[in-house]
């Protein structure tokens, strides 16, 4: 299977109004993908239909089709497709009545991935080790989350996504929170993960985009003006619309 | 600088009388009920509390002895088992309006269980003890004592359908509102990020079910407190239905008393005795205490909670 993701014709109404227009995507095997966009694009209402978080949205509609690891994901329960996709979110939000050790081993326990105690320990290292938050946190695992700097917050919440060994990680604007130094860590570590999973990433910045991204798609008020390799958009825009937002102009 | 306008320092003026005589009711409450009981505490001591004599007497002052252990065990014996009835279902009802019941309905059952909560508590005596007893007796109490008599709360066969089971299970459908509503309260307050994290992790509902319940636990603890106070307190429906006896028995097939339904029993013979007033107004005072205590505790975990969830 060459695509991770396949979305055919797919367009999402909130409370009747429409966000997503038929949007037509294929997301390559173990690349980093980008979707970009200004704010109110669409871009997280997209990556929240992957792995179906829009089922949350009161009064939301889905309609097209949207295959994920080649199943209808419709067609599946959605734990069972959310086992197998990592997502980090905008605004870190570690659970605040879990210690740092357990938001890591929380995934992992849940779904299976460690059998023992052992095993947990070994995949919560190395999902901290992951989003280089080990050598700050690996003496006080024990402490709750809210001991942690915003950028320490997120890094947790990576490890807690990559702790379920996903296929998939979904990243929505992972970094528009954290400082430079944390940025910078995070996107390190997207770029290391990419031969062991795809990853797909929402971001406003097209300098953000432009530095890890295999391929992007530019999304304009719920429509997808186009995507490619990431050279192509950036340098080669098809879309006056896409020159205009790696412009700063929109 | 700018001076506030005159407009606003009369609006201050006038809305100062009302909260001054609201606070001021408080205190004259307090105040009344701690010099009417002051004389019992006085003549009875500690035996007011761990004694279990209510002796009147009309004709003779000095041979009347009033202790209200029974009372005092009654109330908190009912208010826990309501308590251990109610939780689970408060629980269960939180969690399937949130997570089961499609969105025009919720609103629809969220309002039902408000208008439960302020129904007047009469209209649940009323049905507790002329429908609801009789059959709680002859369906659930004669059961549980047939088949479960070695368990010294059922060991006990019931007489009369007015007994403490009763009252707790009354209470309990009574308080079941209440504690839902705060329980709620919290479990929709858990910000939606949260639930995308759980939800993100691939949990299945019941797991998921189950770390929102663990995020909101401070908040569970505060309802049942809440809610302990409420029963507690609960006067009309428990007279109506714990069978108004001074007895001290584990068993709950047994009539009882709780404070509340001893004051509400008693307080119109009260003026034929010398010391019964000031006894009701001493069972007033430790129902006060109870009430206030339980109600801080809860309010204070409540409030604590909220705060946290706002830090993180």
């Amino acid at each position: 299977m060459k695509y991770i993701v396949d979305i055919k014709c797919l367009s999402v109404y909130i409370k009747g109004k429409k966000i997503l227009e038929c949007i037509d995507l294929k997301i390559p095997r173990n690349s980093i993908f980008t979707i970009m966009g200004p704010s109110g694009s669409g871009k997280s209402t997209l990556l929240r239909v992957i792995n179906r978080l829009i089922d949350l949205i009161p009064y939301a509609k889905v309609e097209g089709k949207v295959y994920v690891f080649g199943m209808n994901i419709y067609n599946v329960d959605p734990y069972i497709l959310r086992k197998q996709i990592g997502m980090v979110f905008q605004t870190p939000n570690p659970f605040p009545h879990l210690s740092i050790y357990d938001n890591v081993a929380l995934g992992a326990k849940l779904n299976g991935v460690a059998r023992n105690k052992d095993e947990l320990d070994k995949i919560v290292e190395w999902a901290l080790r992951k989003a280089m938050l080990w050598d700050e946190v690996k003496d006080r695992l024990r402490e709750p989350p809210s001991k942690l700097s915003g950028g320490q917050r997120q890094r947790l919440c990576l490890a807690r996504a990559l702790a379920i060994k996903p296929k998939l990680l979904l990243l929505d604007e992972p970094t528009a929170n954290i400082d430079p130094v944390n940025t910078r860590k995070i996107e390190e570590t997207l770029t290391s993960l990419k031969n062991e999973m795809t990853i797909v990433m929402v971001t406003h910045s097209p300098h953000q985009a432009a530095r890890i991204s295999d391929y992007i798609a530019f999304l304009y008020m719920g429509k997808l003006i186009e995507w490619g390799p990431s050279s192509q958009i950036l340098i080669r825009p098809r879309s006056k619309l896409t020159e205009k937002f790696l412009r700063g102009e929109i | 600088m700018t001076s506030i306008p005159r407009s606003d320092k009369l609006f201050f003026y006038a809305l100062l009388p009302f909260a001054g005589i609201v606070l001021s009711i408080f205190i004259l409450l307090l105040k009344i009920l701690v010099e009417n009981s002051l004389p019992i505490f006085i003549r009875e001591g500690l035996g007011f509390i761990t004694s279990n004599i209510w002796r009147p007497s009309e004709t003779n002052s000095r041979i009347e002895y009033y202790g209200i252990l029974s009372p005092i065990v009654g109330t908190f014996y009912t208010s826990l088992i309501a308590l251990i009835l109610a939780l689970p279902a408060s629980i269960a009802l939180t969690v399937f309006v949130n997570e089961y019941v499609p969105h025009r309905f919720k609103i629809l059952i969220v309002n039902l269980i408000e208008v439960m909560a302020g129904l007047p508590t009469v209209l649940y005596g009323l049905w507790g003890a002329f429908i609801f007893a009789p059959l709680l007796k002859d369906y659930v109490m004669v059961p549980l004592n047939n088949y479960f008599w070695f368990i010294p709360i059922f060991s006990c066969k019931p007489t009369t359908p007015s007994t403490m089971f009763t009252a707790s299970v009354i209470l309990a459908i009574m308080v079941t509102p209440f504690i839902t509503s705060v329980i709620r309260e919290a479990y929709e307050a858990i910000p939606l990020s949260y639930r995308e994290a759980a939800l993100g992790i691939g949990t299945t509902k019941y797991e998921y079910v189950k770390i929102m319940l663990t995020m909101i636990k401070p908040a569970i603890l505060a309802a049942v407190l809440l809610g302990f106070g409420r029963v507690a307190g609960e006067t009309i429906a428990v007279s109506m239905t714990i069978g108004n006896s001074f007895s001290l028995s584990m068993c709950l097939f047994e009539p009882g008393y709780t404070i509340s339904s001893l004051i509400a029993n008693q307080f119109g013979n009260a003026g034929f005795y010398h010391y019964m007033t000031y006894a009701l107004y001493g069972a007033g005072f430790i129902l006060l205490i109870i009430g206030l205590t339980l109600n801080s505790i809860g309010l204070y975990i409540l409030v604590r909670w909220r705060k946290s969830l706002e830090e993180t």
